[in-house]
């Protein structure tokens, strides 16, 4: 049977459609003068000063907190709390403090340093730099003004580590749970999962900052999302701009895109077992590979190669001459191979996380170069925290990894290249290179600039030759916002994560 | 009576039993360490005493049935634990978004149910006729085409380019309640697309199977108006198998908002769940999980004990 129905409720339904272009939503645009919406890519997992729970948390470390040192925009090191330091003797630094109030009124002072170097270096402590506060060999507070600080050993990067956002200094009478800090900017409200809210610090030691009244953070986990929302202009600024997207970016007159080569992507071995122990079928790897191809596939052309030591083209350690080291020239990895006694060929598992695209699409790439020279791999790419697991455990071959080293300076790699190291995800399993190790301690001792310079260029020559890891490619990293924003900066190289610092300047019109 | 609800009432409490120790022992027998993955974030190497010094602080260092023990202890009152991220109590956390995802589908069904049914009745009058052909074509395209690619798509034309609400993200209620609304709407207009195609292909089959039934006739004989025959005799028995269709995707949508829930910033219990199994935050896995099957469990003991009101032969069989 059929029934005719009348079309009143359709033209009604039609009529409620074409109404939905008034109906905008009040407060879909960011517009408080004064007042910064920071789209950040996750919500931080806590806010604790001095560990390490990434670089969502670092940022927002970086509002609230200040060190004895930190990096100026060029990313050099800068005084901060400390006006100065100076090198007593080979094992002494001494740093000179300011005039700067904590958050709650207090001055700082020579005690709130050791007592923020204590809490670091206490036994039930997470924080990450607490392995060197506890190799020191003394803190000595001779005044309210003055810090000594004696080592067992001549650390020429100390300022370094006093620069970093895991060691701010905290108020020593901040109550118990709460860490009262000296930066531009006071934690306000949040709410856990979803926002922050930060306003301007009054007290601030730097006369006429911050310039902004406040930062309103939102955590935005999906990439495509957060420059949607930049885009419709929810917020004024957004990190780690996904690569894909740049070019919409430039393309849209109403915002700027700040990116700088940052991060890197390299591959780490299993050195306890064929066929990664031997530094010839490395080298073969780090041969086969043609680094503009995973430029283009992963990183949508936003990257450089790396066919070096990842340390940076415009640092003073940069050495041009190793800058075709790992040239892609599969005849020599052939060549190597054939040397190694595996002419046949090689099978091996490659490790890498599907949770990450960039992770994902680097292993894919770099199994089809190695193929292509007869080292075939099977991948194995299972959950970030799986990865890292099995990662530390060494139930691996070859594996990809992407960081940021610690600092421009090359004792900043250490930490991927010193295999006496306990065994970690993010170098490779079980593989001692003599000489590397002792050249780090030897560049960490050596206070003369152009002797330590000579060091580090021995030892990536030494890298190069024996690939205890294999550079892939450089990421650019970048940063996005209204044309409105200004006065904030993407730091150089290793330093894109310490860009947090440059909200004290940041203006929004 | 009583004593079948009395039955029924230890039986739910047994599965949700079964749930928290299943949960318990997956959630640590799957490989990743909280401990390790919490000191590495940010690609660094944690030093290998940090982490055990941290696992014993946990109290990850403890044998498994003890640490099964200690939960269930804790579970029995009332006490879900703390976040292994930040101390954070795992009840407080609860209490606080599963209103949220509860918001969210209850929306979603909402809309679906106010598009899909008049145009699941239209396309049954219009049978074999061109707009039943479009509204069935369009239902089987909003089912084919996944979550994300909806929301992705809301977002670029409704936000990006229309402008005319955010680009997702929460503000509570009490804030702000047309912001609050404003945002609500996307992700509930995205999982009201497929759950809106569901209820159009029901409520037309039903509609459809309804019309022939022969009250339908007598009441076309009698003459009673085309309106009134649709509104008295038609819908209101083709309901039936809607709502229990309905009934059973929001159950399922319950803990499958993921996708939405995270395309759009909306900071429910779904989005929150993934988070803490990424991070094996144990406490955080069990008690969002227990929760939701909890939830089920009290859904299906309150389903039974209707059909036993409703049926008397279900008590005593």
């Amino acid at each position: 049977m059929t029934i005719s129905a009348t079309r009143r409720a359709l033209l009604g339904g039609a009529a409620a459609a074409a109404t939905l272009p008034f109906l905008r939503i009040p407060g879909a645009r960011a517009a408080t003068p004064g007042l910064l919406t920071f789209g950040l890519s996750s919500y931080p997992p806590s806010i604790q000063p001095w560990a390490n729970t990434g670089t969502a948390a670092a940022t927002v470390k970086l509002m609230i907190y200040r060190g004895l040192v930190s990096y100026a925009p060029d990313g050099s090191l800068r005084p901060e709390l400390a006006e100065s330091w100076t090198l007593e003797n080979p094992t002494t630094w001494v740093f000179k403090l300011r005039d700067a109030t904590f958050q709650n009124g207090d001055k700082v002072t020579s005690a709130d340093v050791k007592w923020s170097l204590d809490q670091i270096a206490a036994e039930r402590s997470t924080a990450y730099f607490r392995a060197q506060i506890q190799g020191l060999d003394r803190i000595e507070t001779p005044d309210d003004k003055t810090v000594r600080i004696v080592t067992k050993e001549p650390v020429v990067t100390l300022p370094i580590w006093m620069a970093s956002y895991h060691m701010p200094i905290i108020s020593r009478n901040s109550p118990r749970g709460q860490f009262i800090g000296a930066g531009p900017f006071i934690l306000k409200a949040q709410e856990r999962g979803v926002s922050l809210d930060l306003e301007a610090f009054s007290g601030y030691y730097k006369p006429g900052l911050p310039k902004l009244k406040g930062i309103r953070i939102n955590a935005y986990g999906d990439e495509n999302l957060r420059v949607a929302a930049l885009h419709s202009g929810d917020v004024d600024l957004i990190e780690y701009v996904p690569w894909q997207s740049m070019d919409g970016i430039i393309a849209n007159p109403g915002l700027k895109l700040d990116a700088v080569d940052g991060a890197f992507m390299f591959l780490v071995f299993n050195g306890t077992r064929p066929p990664f122990n031997d530094h010839r079928v490395r080298k073969a790897v780090a041969h086969a590979i043609k680094r503009e191809d995973l430029v283009k596939a992963a990183f949508f052309g936003r990257g450089s190669p790396l066919t070096q030591l990842p340390i940076p083209p415009g640092s003073t350690f940069y050495n041009a001459e190793y800058k075709d080291g790992w040239n892609y020239d599969p005849d020599l990895s052939k060549r190597l191979l054939a040397e190694a006694g595996f002419a046949n060929g090689v099978t091996a598992s490659m490790l890498s996380t599907a949770q990450y695209g960039m992770h994902k699409d680097t292993a894919e790439v770099v199994q089809q170069h190695l193929a292509a020279v007869g080292i075939n791999v099977e991948l194995n790419m299972p959950d970030w925290a799986t990865r890292v697991a099995i990662g530390n455990r060494g139930q691996y071959d070859i594996a990809v990894m992407g960081t940021a080293a610690d600092s421009n300076d090359p004792e900043g790699l250490a930490s991927l290249l010193d295999g006496t190291l306990s065994p970690s995800y993010v170098r490779s399993y079980g593989l001692k290179v003599d000489r590397i190790t002792e050249l780090l301690g030897k560049g960490r001792a050596e206070f003369d600039e152009t002797k330590r310079r000579a060091i580090y260029r021995e030892m990536e020559g030494v890298a190069i030759e024996q690939a205890p890891l294999v550079g892939l490619t450089w990421r650019s990293q970048g940063y996005a916002m209204r044309s409105a924003v200004t006065g904030f900066k993407n730091m150089p190289g290793a330093l894109t994560f310490y860009s947090g610092l440059t909200f004290e300047t940041t203006e929004v019109a | 009576m009583l004593a079948y609800a009395a039955r029924r009432l230890l039986v739910s409490l047994a599965l949700v039993w079964v749930v928290a120790t299943l949960v318990f022992m997956v959630i640590h027998i799957i490989p990743g360490d909280p401990a390790e993955l919490l000191l590495a974030q940010g690609g660094v190497a944690p030093d290998p005493w940090l982490v055990t010094d941290l696992r014993e602080k946990l109290g990850l260092d403890q044998p498994l049935m003890t640490q099964y023990w200690t939960y269930l202890g804790g579970l029995a009152q009332g006490n879900f634990g703390y976040s292994l991220l930040d101390d954070h109590s795992v009840a407080d956390e609860i209490v606080l978004r599963l209103p949220r995802t509860l918001e969210l589908v209850g929306a979603a069904a909402l809309i679906a149910l106010l598009v899909g049914l008049p145009l699941g009745v239209l396309a049954a009058l219009r049978a074999g006729e061109m707009l039943d052909r479009v509204l069935s074509s369009l239902a089987a395209l909003a089912l084919s085409v996944p979550v994300f690619v909806v929301g992705t798509l809301i977002i670029l034309v409704l936000a990006q380019n229309l402008r005319l609400i955010p680009a997702g993200g929460y503000v509570a209620l009490a804030k702000d309640p047309l912001r609050h609304l404003g945002l609500l709407l996307m992700p509930a207009i995205t999982i009201a697309v497929g759950l809106g195609a569901v209820v159009l292909r029901v409520t037309r089959a039903s509609v459809l199977e309804v019309l022939e039934r022969d009250h339908v006739r007598a009441a076309q004989a009698r003459g009673v108006s085309v309106a009134a025959i649709i509104r008295r005799h038609v819908v209101r028995n083709a309901l039936t198998p809607v709502v229990t269709v309905v009934a059973l995707h929001l159950g399922a949508l319950l803990g499958g908002t993921v996708l939405v829930e995270f395309v759009f910033n909306w900071p429910g219990v779904s989005g929150y769940l993934v988070r803490s199994v990424e991070s094996r935050d144990y406490p955080e896995v069990m008690g969002i999980v227990l929760v939701i099957s909890a939830l089920f469990v009290l859904l299906n003991f309150v389903v039974d004990l209707l059909y036993a009101v409703i049926d008397p032969r279900v008590r005593h069989g």
